[in-house]
C-alpha cells in the first residue's frame, strides 16, 4: 500500500502536468477532444491524492514503522484518534493533507461549475492545477511522506505530547480549510484577470467559497488559541507568536475583502482594490505557510526544514510578481466610472474599516518579519514580542470595534447628519450608562485597565447599535408587511441573510473583544510551593493542596496529579486536578492544566513543579504520597469564556449569511431565462 | 506480478482510460471559446446591475423606514437610482436587439 501511495502521488503530478498543458493547448488550438480530456484531470488528481492519503492513514493505523514518517510521529500505544491526526502532525503529512484539501476544493469547484461560464472556469482550474503541481512537486521530490526505513523499528517515536490534545486534532484541519479555501477565489480572480472577464461574475461565483474559507480561518485561529490555552500551560491563549500571526494576517485581509466586495456588488466600483485584496489574502496564506515551514522562525508551531523554505519563498515570489504584473496590465479594464455618492455613507465607513484592518495586518506583518530583517541587515536578531503588538494593534483594534458599531447606523450611499445624530443617540447613551455603571466596578490604575475599560464601553455601544438595528428592522417589517413580532424578526433575518448574518458575526466579534479586554487587564495569578494541607488564596478562591498522585496511564505515559480543594466563601465548589504527564522517550514532562470556566471568570491551575516519591511499580496503581509537595501556579482570568462564545456566535452568523438564498436563486433563474432568448445556453453565466 | 504492482498497473490503466477516452472520441467541430465580445459581456453585466439597482432601491426605502435617511436624501438617492435603472434597462433592450441579430456563437454546444 505504501508503494501505491507513493506511486499515486507521482501519477497525480503527471496528471496535473497533463491537465495544465491540456487545458492551455485545447484553449489555444480549439481542440475539443483535448479540452474534455484535460477537463477530467481535476477529478483524477483528487483521486490519486486521496489514494495516497488513504495509504498513509493505513500505515498509521496499522503501525507500519517501515515508513520514516509514521515512525517519527506515532507509536503502538498511541490512541487511534491521535494516530489519525498524526497524519498532519509533521511536515510531510501536513503537506499531503494540504494537497488533499486543495484537490478536494478543486474537485468540488469543478463539479459545481462544470456547466457554467466556460471562459473563466477552465482557466481557474489551470490556476488551481498549477498550485497543486507545486505541492505535488514538493511531495514527490523534496518532502516525501512515503520514505522508507530499511530496517523497520519495533515501535515509533510517538506523537509530540503537546499535539495529543483534541483541539490539536480539530485546529489544523480547520485552519487548513481556511488557508487552502482561499485558493478558490484567488484562482477565479486570476482567471478573471487573464480572460478579461472583469465584471463581478467571478465574485458571485466565489462569494460562498470566500465566506466559508474566512469562517474556517477564523475558527482555526480560535481553535488554535483554545489549544494554546489548555495545552501549553502558560496561562494565556494568544502570544503573537509568528505562526499565530501567519494565520491572523490573512484573516484581517480577507475580512477587509468581505466588506469592500459589497461595495463592488452594490456600486460597481473598487474593482482594483477588491482584486488586490483577494490576491493579497492568498499571498498572505502562502507567506504564512512559508513562515511555518521554512525553519526561518523558531516557534512551538513551526516545522524546521530550511530547504522547503526556499521552495516556498520562490513560489511566493512568483505569485507576487505574477499578481502585481497582471493587475497592472489589466488596470485600464478595472477602472470604475462610479464614485461614492457621499462621504457620509456606509461605503465610506467600509473603506475606513478596510484601512484599519489592513493597518492591523501590516503591523503584524512588520512585527513578524522585523527579526528576520534585523538579523539580515545588522546581524542581530531583535525579538518582537507581545508589547509591540499590543501597543500597536490594541488602539487600532479599538477603532475597528467602534467602526463595527458605527457602520450599521449609517445608510448606504448617503446618510443624513440629523438622522445620524438621532440614530447615534441611543447606542451612545447605552455606552455612557454602561461606562458609568462599570466605572466604580473596574480598576483603572494602568494603561491596560484603561484600554480595557474603553473596550467595554465600546462593546456596549456596538451591541446596542446591533440590537437596535434588529429592533428597528423588525418594527419596519411590522408596519410595512403587517407581520407579527416573531414573524418580523425571523423574516428580517431570513429575507436578508447576508446583512443580518453579518450582524450576528459582529455580535460574536464583540464577545471576543469583551473577552480579550477582561482577561488581558484584570487577570491575577500566583505561584506558590505547597505542602499537603497548605492553602493559597487568589481572587476570592481558597486553594488547598489535598494530595499528589502518580498514575501509570499506559505503557508510555505516567501522570502526576496535584489535587486541590477549591473553596469560595468557605464552601467547596470544585476539585482542581492539574497534572504533569511523562511520556516514554520525552525528556520534558507536559503540563495539563485544569480549569473551572464560567462566563464570569476562569480559574486556571497549573502544576508547575513537584516533589515526592515515584509511584509504586509493584501495585502499579494510583498511590497517594503522604509527603508529596507541589508548586502550583493559579490564574484567575475574567471573561475568557466570552472569547469561545464569540467564536460560536461567529459560526452561527456565518451559517445564516452563507445559507442558500432562494430569492437570489430565483433572480438568477430569471436572468438565465431572459438570456435564453438572446444566447445559446453555454454562453450564459 | 505482485499485489502492489498490480494496483499500480490498475491506477495507470484507470488514469489513461479517463484522459484517453475523449481523445479517441469524435466531437463535431465547434469553437470552444468565442472571442470576448464586449457587447455580450456588457449585456450580462447590465442584467446583474439592474438587479442590484432594484435591490438598492428597496434598501434605501428600508433605510428611510428605519430612520437612517432623511426624506430629502431619500428623494435624491431614489431619483438617482431610478435614473440609473432606467438607463440600464434601456441599454439592455438595445443590446438585446443587437445581440439577437448577431450569429450564434460556437461555444454554445460545449457544456
Amino acid at each position: 500500500m505504501n508503494e501505491l501511495g507513493e506511486f499515486a502521488l507521482m501519477m497525480a503530478l503527471a496528471t496535473a502536468l497533463y491537465g495544465i498543458a491540456g487545458y492551455v493547448m485545447a484553449i489555444r488550438q480549439n481542440r475539443v477532444d483535448l479540452y474534455f480530456s484535460a477537463d477530467r484531470t481535476p477529478l483524477i488528481v483528487w483521486g490519486c491524492v486521496m489514494v495516497s492519503s488513504v495509504a498513509l492513514w493505513k500505515a498509521f493505523i496499522t503501525d507500519d514503522f517501515s515508513l520514516q514518517y509514521v515512525w517519527a510521529y506515532s507509536n503502538r500505544d498511541l490512541d487511534i484518534f491521535y494516530k489519525i491526526s498524526s497524519f498532519w502532525g509533521g511536515q510531510k503529512g501536513s503537506l499531503l493533507f494540504w494537497t488533499l484539501l486543495l484537490t478536494t476544493y478543486m474537485m468540488v469547484v469543478h463539479v459545481q461549475n462544470r456547466k457554467r461560464d466556460l471562459r473563466v472556469v477552465p482557466i481557474a482550474m489551470v490556476v488551481m492545477l498549477v498550485i497543486t503541481l507545486f505541492f505535488l512537486f514538493l511531495l514527490n521530490f523534496s518532502t516525501k511522506p512515503f520514505e522508507v526505513i530499511p530496517v523497520p523499528p519495533e515501535d515509533g517515536r510517538g506523537l509530540n505530547p503537546l499535539l495529543q490534545n483534541y483541539w490539536m486534532v480539530i485546529h489544523p484541519p480547520t485552519l487548513y480549510l481556511g488557508y487552502v479555501g482561499f485558493t478558490v477565489p484567488f484562482a477565479f480572480a486570476v482567471a478573471a484577470l487573464l480572460t478579461r472577464n472583469l465584471d463581478d461574475g467571478w465574485i458571485r461565483m466565489t462569494r460562498k467559497w470566500t465566506l466559508i474559507s474566512w469562517f474556517f480561518l477564523c475558527m482555526g485561529n480560535l481553535f488554535g488559541a483554545q489549544w494554546a490555552y489548555v495545552e501549553l500551560g502558560w496561562g494565556g491563549y494568544w502570544a503573537w507568536d509568528p505562526v499565530e500571526n501567519a494565520a491572523f494576517m490573512p484573516l484581517m485581509v480577507a475580512t477587509a475583502y468581505l466588506h469592500s466586495v459589497m461595495i463592488q456588488e452594490k456600486k460597481d466600483m473598487m474593482k482594483v482594490w477588491n482584486m488586490a485584496l483577494i490576491l493579497l489574502t492568498y499571498v498572505m496564506t502562502i507567506f504564512g505557510t512559508f513562515i511555518t515551514r521554512s525553519g526561518l522562525i523558531q516557534s512551538v508551531h513551526t516545522f524546521d526544514e530550511a530547504t522547503l523554505g526556499y521552495f516556498f519563498l520562490a513560489f511566493l515570489g512568483v505569485i507576487v510578481l505574477f499578481c502585481v504584473g497582471l493587475i497592472l496590465k489589466r488596470l485600464p479594464l478595472l477602472k470604475s466610472k462610479n464614485e461614492l455618492d457621499s462621504f457620509l455613507s456606509r461605503e465610506s465607513s467600509f473603506l475606513f474599516n478596510n484601512l484599519v484592518l489592513l493597518g492591523i495586518a501590516f503591523a503584524t506583518f512588520w512585527g513578524t518579519i522585523f527579526p528576520i530583517i534585523s538579523e539580515a541587515v545588522r546581524g542581530v536578531k531583535i525579538t518582537v514580542g507581545p508589547p509591540f503588538y499590543n501597543q500597536v494593534n490594541v488602539p487600532i483594534g479599538l477603532v475597528l470595534l467602534a467602526l463595527i458599531g458605527i457602520g450599521p447606523i449609517i445608510a448606504w450611499r448617503r446618510a443624513t447628519w440629523s438622522n445620524l445624530k438621532k440614530n447615534f443617540a441611543k447606542p451612545v447613551l447605552a455606552g455612557v450608562v454602561g461606562g458609568a455603571v462599570l466605572f466604580p466596578m473596574v480598576p483603572l490604575t494602568d494603561k491596560a485597565e484603561i484600554l480595557s475599560y474603553v473596550a467595554f464601553v465600546l462593546c456596549i455601544f456596538v451591541m446596542a447599535t446591533i440590537l437596535i438595528e434588529f429592533w428597528k428592522g423588525a418594527a419596519a417589517r411590522q408596519s410595512l408587511h403587517q407581520e407579527s413580532v416573531p414573524a418580523s424578526y425571523s423574516n428580517l433575518v431570513w429575507k436578508n441573510k447576508r446583512r443580518y448574518g453579518g450582524y450576528i458575526v459582529h455580535i460574536g466579534v464583540v464577545f471576543i473583544f469583551a473577552g480579550i479586554a477582561g482577561s488581558q487587564a484584570y487577570s491575577v495569578d500566583i505561584e506558590k510551593h505547597l505542602k499537603i494541607g497548605e492553602k493559597i488564596t487568589l481572587g476570592g478562591y481558597d486553594l488547598t493542596l489535598e494530595k499528589v498522585i502518580w498514575i501509570k496511564a499506559n505503557e508510555t505515559k505516567e501522570r502526576l496529579i496535584a489535587q486541590l480543594a477549591v473553596e469560595k466563601d468557605g464552601v467547596r465548589i470544585w476539585t482542581g486536578k492539574p497534572e504533569k504527564e511523562f511520556y516514554k522517550g520525552q525528556n520534558q514532562p507536559v503540563s495539563e492544566v485544569d480549569l473551572r470556566s464560567t462566563l464570569k471568570e476562569d480559574l486556571y491551575l497549573i502544576l508547575a513543579d513537584y516533589r515526592g516519591e515515584q509511584f509504586d511499580p509493584v501495585t502499579n496503581t494510583m498511590a497517594t504520597i503522604s509527603d508529596g509537595e507541589a508548586t502550583i501556579k493559579a490564574h484567575v482570568m475574567p471573561m475568557v469564556a466570552w472569547i469561545w462564545m464569540g467564536g460560536w456566535t461567529i459560526a452561527l452568523g456565518t451559517v445564516v449569511a452563507a445559507w442558500p438564498d432562494r430569492a437570489e436563486a430565483r433572480r438568477r433563474l430569471e436572468r438565465l431565462k431572459r438570456m435564453e432568448g438572446v444566447f445559446a445556453p453555454a454562453q450564459q453565466e | 506480478m505482485s499485489g502492489v504492482n498490480f494496483l499500480e498497473f490498475i491506477l495507470i490503466a484507470v488514469v489513461l482510460l479517463l484522459v484517453g477516452v475523449p481523445l479517441f472520441s469524435k466531437f463535431p467541430p465547434r469553437r470552444l471559446f468565442a472571442p470576448l465580445d464586449m457587447e455580450t459581456e456588457e449585456y450580462k453585466h447590465l442584467l446583474v446591475r439592474k438587479e442590484e439597482i432594484l435591490l438598492a432601491i428597496k434598501e434605501v426605502e428600508f433605510d428611510l423606514k428605519t430612520d437612517k435617511m432623511s426624506d430629502d436624501d431619500f428623494q435624491i438617492v431614489r431619483k438617482k437610482l431610478e435614473d440609473e435603472a432606467l438607463s440600464v434597462m434601456e441599454r439592455i433592450d438595445q443590446l438585446e436587439k443587437e445581440l439577437k441579430k448577431k450569429p450564434a456563437s460556437g461555444s454554445a454546444d460545449i457544456a
